[in-house]
């Protein structure tokens, strides 16, 4: 077996688990976030809760809490969404990244490998902003209420969806080899554009989406811990498919050699 | 040679002799150009004047984009004949008005290429001494001139039919319209020119310029409409918000038209 293939093998294995740690670090070792409003629970329940890290409420909460109640600060569960979502985001941005390096050095050298390379980081950026949409989505409707919502970064990342969708229509509707390769390493780099521009936004506009500034360590350890999963995750499909893609092409090669 | 070293063959993007392999041959004097360079602008207007003259004669470009443009208004009028007296199209008119645009600017943006394609014009281009750099920029303006022109029949006839009836004592002027116009034409022909040269060498020529186009397009049109928007609704901050997206559509040209013109070349004679 290659040396990079069992690499790509470990990281994937790796990368899952970490993912995995991450997504259970969210729930049982970083802190709930809370609302601002109050929910009054059993006491039993409360005290556990406050143990937990639940600020409780106010006095004048507590004194308008049914008898044998506390009141405290609402969980803010859907929050926990964003040790997937982030990393997930982060990640197909940094893979797109990728697609566009080798996208350039496929114009400039004229390789072919480079074109295998960039065709098959953009597969994972698609993998990976699918991944996004979708828990993206989930949040949007658990925390605003609406499955979409037409906002900078929601907007500015639809686009960089379709035009990564885009980029595989126009890679399949061209027959030949040449031709496709630089086709596609031309749209890519047009479309990466959208990448800083996505990235940027929420920094630059006012937007609803949150923009990620400090973390408590709490919440930063498994946030760190999912995005070290998923780059590896990330790098391990990259890899994955690439071996597949390049033993494709020998035997296409070969098999052309052969028939002469 | 092992496979990942495999140099696709045609080395054309990066000015013709990138592996070195096609040096002419020694023939014991210098090779000389057989006929002077001929200026930038001389080849720039040399492709302009093709690209008119061909349209006088055939008057293809023209009747087809107009004749579908005009069809497109035809539909809005289906679309909002049962909209209602109070119904007030000036606040939709600007996103009507550039939706039609866009649609007639992709049947022109592939038609234009595809006479290229056809007759085997573009290789003949590429074998005649016009800069590619040039070739570009030639294609882009033609391209912007015939969206223009179409612009200025099918604009008014929308204002005419849909607009007659509206209050349009608060509208900004009229340059304002034709600013904010011609910005978005010259990032559409820009872009348009580039990606239609792909996608005229694919198998689903229009379909996949749609497909490319649109996205990439997108923060222009915004930028576009909202400008537009503000000029036809005339609020009390019209100004200042015309200027700012005018400024984003005239970034979004800039950048666009060097990222275009620097890709162009590569994508030429593969």
């Amino acid at each position: 077996m290659k040396r990079s293939l069992r690499w790509a093998l470990i990281l994937a294995v790796l990368g899952g688990l970490l993912t995995t740690l991450a997504f259970v670090g969210a729930f049982t070792y970083a802190r709930v976030q809370t609302f601002s409003t109050t929910v009054n629970v059993p006491n039993a329940v409360a005290r556990k809760a406050v143990k937990a890290g639940f600020p409780a409420g106010d006095a004048a909460t507590q004194m308008a809490a049914p008898p044998g109640t506390v009141a405290v600060h609402k969980p803010w569960f859907s929050q926990k969404i964003f040790f997937f979502h982030v990393p997930i985001a982060v990640a197909s941005l940094v893979v797109m990244t990728i697609a566009a390096i080798f996208s350039l050095l496929f114009l400039i050298k004229r390789k072919k490998s480079y074109d295998t390379r960039a065709k098959v980081a953009m597969e994972a950026t698609l993998v990976f902003i699918i991944g996004t949409m979708i828990s993206g989505d989930l949040w949007t409707r658990a925390s605003w209420g609406v499955w979409w919502e037409w906002e900078p970064r929601l907007t500015t990342y639809a686009i960089l969806t379709l035009l990564v969708i885009a980029y595989f229509v126009l890679r399949n509707s061209v027959e030949d080899e040449e031709r496709r390769a630089t086709y596609g390493a031309v749209f890519a780099l047009f479309a990466w554009v959208d990448v800083p521009i996505t990235f940027m936004i929420t920094r630059m506009m006012p937007s609803q989406h949150p923009a990620l500034t400090g973390l408590e360590t709490s919440n930063l350890i498994p946030f760190m811990i999912g995005m070290a999963g998923m780059s590896m995750l990330g790098f391990a499909i990259y890899e994955l498919r690439f071996n597949e893609e390049h033993l494709r092409e020998r035997l296409a090669a070969l098999k052309e050699d052969l028939e002469g | 040679m092992p496979y990942e070293d495999r140099v696709l063959k045609r080395t054309s993007g990066l000015g013709g002799s990138g592996d070195g392999s096609t040096d002419p041959p020694s023939l014991g004097r210098p090779v000389t150009p057989a006929r002077p360079k001929i200026s930038s602008w001389r080849q720039f207007k040399a492709i302009l004047r093709k690209d008119i003259v061909m349209e006088l004669r055939t008057k293809e470009m023209i009747t087809s984009m107009g004749l579908y443009a005009l069809l497109v208004l035809i539909i809005y009028y289906v679309a909002l004949s049962q909209a209602g007296s109070n119904f007030d199209v000036s606040r939709i008119s600007a996103g009507l008005l550039l939706l039609a645009i866009v649609f007639t600017s992709m049947l022109g943006l592939n038609r234009s290429l595809v006479h290229e394609q056809d007759q085997g014009q573009l290789d003949a281009l590429l074998l005649s001494p016009i800069d590619r750099p040039i070739l570009f920029f030639g294609k882009a303006v033609t391209n912007l001139i015939f969206l223009l022109i179409v612009q200025v029949i099918i604009t008014p006839l929308f204002y005419f039919i849909f607009m007659g009836n509206a209050d349009t004592a608060a509208m900004g002027p009229l340059w304002m319209v034709a600013l904010a116009l011609l910005l978005g034409s010259i990032g559409i022909a820009s872009v348009g020119t580039l990606l239609a040269t792909m996608s005229v060498n694919t198998k689903g020529k229009d379909f996949v310029l749609a497909v490319i186009f649109i996205p990439l397009m997108f923060p222009l049109l915004l930028a576009v409409v909202t400008a537009l928007n503000a000029v036809v609704l005339g609020n009390p901050d019209m100004t200042s918000v015309f200027w700012r997206f005018t400024g984003i559509a005239f970034g979004y040209d800039v950048i666009t038209t060097v990222i275009a013109f620097a890709l162009y070349e590569f994508i030429l004679g593969v």
